[in-house]
């Protein structure tokens, strides 16, 4: 008796967002959480980039739409990427399926201080997802490596968002690339996967359903060849 | 009440910047159209120079003078700066420009040993500073300004006012120059000529000042010191045998003393909003470091991590000099704190949300770390902006703001929204066209669909209400998704208004 009632207690205990462990976020398309063993790894760190600078607003919807939870989410960007695109806009997340109170925003003066806070939101217990926005530079792999561990301890989700393709090596557990495609899609490239096989697929958000689908007038497109992830996709 | 007189300021500030000389220094200032001396330091009084001189006089009479044109900007930061290390001695400190402070030490001598050993310390650090000085303690600020001034400085206790004023010239009143000479007319120089003099032909004679000016120096009618910084609710501090300079210090003693507010916040059941940490260099300079917390706090341990952050922010180091003698850790904000429990799913996750709130304000600033807030209008920048975390509450009006969704169908909203609307050059069907291309940031983007127009008044009921926007959702050829607006309406053109302009206002996923 004691002991069932400790159990459920301890089901009690457990973070609201995180409650099924640092298991996979699906993304809720068939093909893809089967390519990534299941879904978005939770307490991994995640690249995610635009095809080129100006399809950053594309990478972000992807990124909250892939990150989209009843749990708090932090996005932490520079204060040129603030100035440069704004921030990030009430009624407009609230399209994406996120709850615009659970969201907070930080704006860091430098690189180094965007990774800190990064860090600090992900060892916050509250913290389902951070979203990290460094469009340009180099990203020291010591910190990408921090960052990781610091995602895995907590179970959240960390997602770095680019401005364009990077070439080097990460220790990311996944690399996507992003751009806009016409009738309100999205081109999703997965470039980079440790658990499975890459892909290329064409999305749309759906809001009745609050997560991606599939296109509907979905052109194929073809897939991108494996060594040469910064190819454009025509 | 304690009236200190630094009766040299303007020369002691030249003088203690440079090796002493024998040269006699003056300072001179403007008044009404003639140079005179404001302040002489003691070389030149012992010439017999003193201020009210004028200046071209006291040339004629010691050639050998220097004269130093006055800066009362700087004599008043002196004196402000002066009064900013005079809070170790009490938190009630004001300012009595051009050349004074006050100090009220009631229930903080005691601290020092005594009226006399706080008189003597705050002389000896005076001394060592180069700053000619003379304080007076008595019960009411007027009597204690006046001995200073003009009587034999000292410490003197309530009651003896009386005796203690009434040999010393009516200028130790505070009055104007006008009312010192009236009276000086009809025969009375001294305070004492005045004490027992009827009130009512004074008072109609020379005005209810007079009378007031005397009553507060007596004692007889209260007078309000307004100190230069709010005395904060709940104030712990710690003096140190030797001076400490390390970061690792420092945070011990603000754990210490954290510990110590605790109990006083529990009794209370405040808790702290605002903190602040004051460090008193042995040189007399202050170090202040506040933080702010997002919910009351007490705990000693999160207290602490606060100003971790705070002092890993500052951009100089600690820069300790010669060492802090002392901490004063004080409360600027206190809200209620009701005891709550604690250990149960998600309100403990709140507290741990404000907690990364609190530390990313402190390391950050409190500006960086924002939520977005719903607001009541329907102009765009207004409905959704990101105020400051920590100023937030549980309510940010999103809840409202999806019911007026759902009941009015509002059009897609941008996932992010610029600071302010750039202007961007459009070519468009005149009059309510959607733009067919438009250059933003200098690159051309062709329009190949657009949705709109989502008609958004101005607010016509305020002069700076702007214009009536025409929003588009466009996307160009690359597929790139905008929102754009113009500003003014083709058919307003006719009564005489600006002609309408294109701008860009976000970028839509």
């Amino acid at each position: 008796m004691i002991a069932q009632l400790r159990q459920s207690l301890r089901a009690l205990q457990k973070p609201a967002g995180i409650a099924d462990g640092p298991g996979a976020l699906p993304l809720g398309i068939a093909a893809i959480d089967a390519a990534l063993g299941g879904g978005l790894a939770r307490g991994a760190l995640h690249e995610i980039a635009a095809a080129d600078e100006p399809h950053l607003a594309a990478a972000a919807g992807f990124a909250l739409g892939a990150a989209s939870s009843r749990s708090c989410l932090v996005w932490i960007a520079e204060d040129m990427a603030l100035a440069e695109s704004g921030a990030p806009y009430g009624p407009g997340l609230e399209a994406f399926g996120l709850r615009p109170e659970r969201l907070l925003t930080v704006a860091a003066a430098q690189a180094r201080n965007l990774l800190w806070a990064m860090e600090e939101a992900l060892r916050c217990r509250a913290v389902a997802a951070v979203i990290g926005e460094l469009r340009h530079g180099e990203i020291d792999p010591v910190a990408v490596r921090r960052l990781s561990l610091a995602a895995a301890q907590s179970g959240a989700l960390a997602l770095l968002l680019r401005g364009s393709p990077p070439r080097d090596a990460s220790t990311a557990a996944t690399r996507w690339v992003v751009s806009a495609a016409p009738n309100d899609c999205f081109v999703v490239q997965l470039t980079r996967n440790r658990r499975g096989p890459l892909g290329s697929w064409m999305l749309q958000w759906s809001d009745d359903d609050e997560r991606f689908v599939p296109a509907t007038h979905a052109q194929p497109v073809a897939a991108p060849a494996a060594d040469r992830p910064h190819r454009k996709v025509a | 009440m304690l009236s200190l007189w630094l009766r040299r300021l303007p020369t002691d500030r030249i003088e203690r910047l440079r090796e002493r000389t024998t040269v006699p220094l003056v300072v001179y200032g403007k008044r009404g159209n003639a140079e005179l001396l404001t302040a002489v330091d003691d070389i030149a009084e012992r010439l017999g120079l003193s201020p009210g001189v004028a200046l071209a006089q006291a040339r004629a009479m010691h050639p050998g003078i220097e004269a130093i044109a006055e800066d009362a900007g700087a004599d008043s930061q002196l004196l402000e700066s002066v009064a900013d290390w005079c809070l170790r001695y009490t938190p009630l400190v004001a300012c009595d420009p051009p050349d004074g402070l006050l100090l009220d030490t009631t229930g903080c001598a005691h601290l020092y040993g005594g009226e006399d050993a706080l008189v003597a310390d705050l002389s000896g650090r005076l001394e060592r500073a180069g700053l000619a000085y003379r304080i007076a303690i008595a019960g009411s600020i007027g009597a204690a300004w006046a001995v200073a001034h003009y009587g034999e400085p000292g410490s003197f206790a309530c009651g003896e006012e009386r005796a203690l004023l009434a040999p010393l010239p009516l200028t130790a009143l505070r009055l104007d120059a006008g009312t010192v000479a009236a009276l000086a007319r009809v025969g009375l120089k001294r305070i004492g000529n005045m004490i027992d003099l009827p009130r009512a032909p004074l008072t109609a004679r020379f005005g209810a000042d007079l009378l007031r000016q005397l009553d507060r120096a007596l004692g007889a009618e209260h007078e309000p010191l307004t100190p230069r910084l709010p005395a904060a609710p709940y104030v712990a501090e710690q003096r140190f045998a030797e001076p400490i300079a390390h970061e690792q210090d420092v945070l011990a003693s603000v754990a210490r003393l954290a510990r110590r507010l605790e109990i006083a916040l529990e009794r209370r059941g405040d808790g702290a909003r605002r903190l602040e940490l004051t460090l008193f260099r042995t040189d007399g300079a202050l170090r202040r470091i506040a933080a702010g917390t997002s919910r009351p706090l007490r705990d000693p341990a999160q207290i602490r991590a606060l100003f971790v952050e705070r002092l890993n922010a500052l951009s100089d180091t600690l820069d300790p000099g010669f060492g802090f003698d002392m901490a004063r850790l004080s409360v600027l904000v206190v809200e209620p704190c009701p005891p709550e429990q604690i250990g149960i799913g998600s309100a403990e996750d709140a507290a741990e949300l404000d907690r990364l709130i609190d530390r990313l304000s402190a390391r950050l600033g409190a500006c960086r770390v924002r939520r977005p807030v719903a607001q009541d209008s329907h102009i765009p920048e207004i409905a959704g902006s990101c105020v400051p975390a920590q100023m937030t509450g549980t309510d940010n009006g999103w809840d409202a703001f999806r019911r007026h969704c759902a009941d009015a169908g509002l059009a897609p909203r941008p996932l992010r929204l610029l600071a302010r609307p750039e202007p961007i050059e459009a070519v468009a069907e005149v009059p309510d066209g959607p733009p067919l291309r438009f250059r933003w940031r200098r690159a051309l983007h062709e329009v190949i669909a657009a949705e709109g127009p989502e008609r958004i008044e101005g607010a016509w009921w305020s002069e700076h209400g702007g214009p009536a926007r025409d929003y588009f959702r466009v996307e160009d050829k690359s597929s790139l998704r905008f929102w754009l607006f113009r500003a003014g309406l083709y058919r307003d053109l006719a009564q005489g208004a600006v002609a309408p302009s294109w701008f860009l206002h976000g970028t839509f996923a």
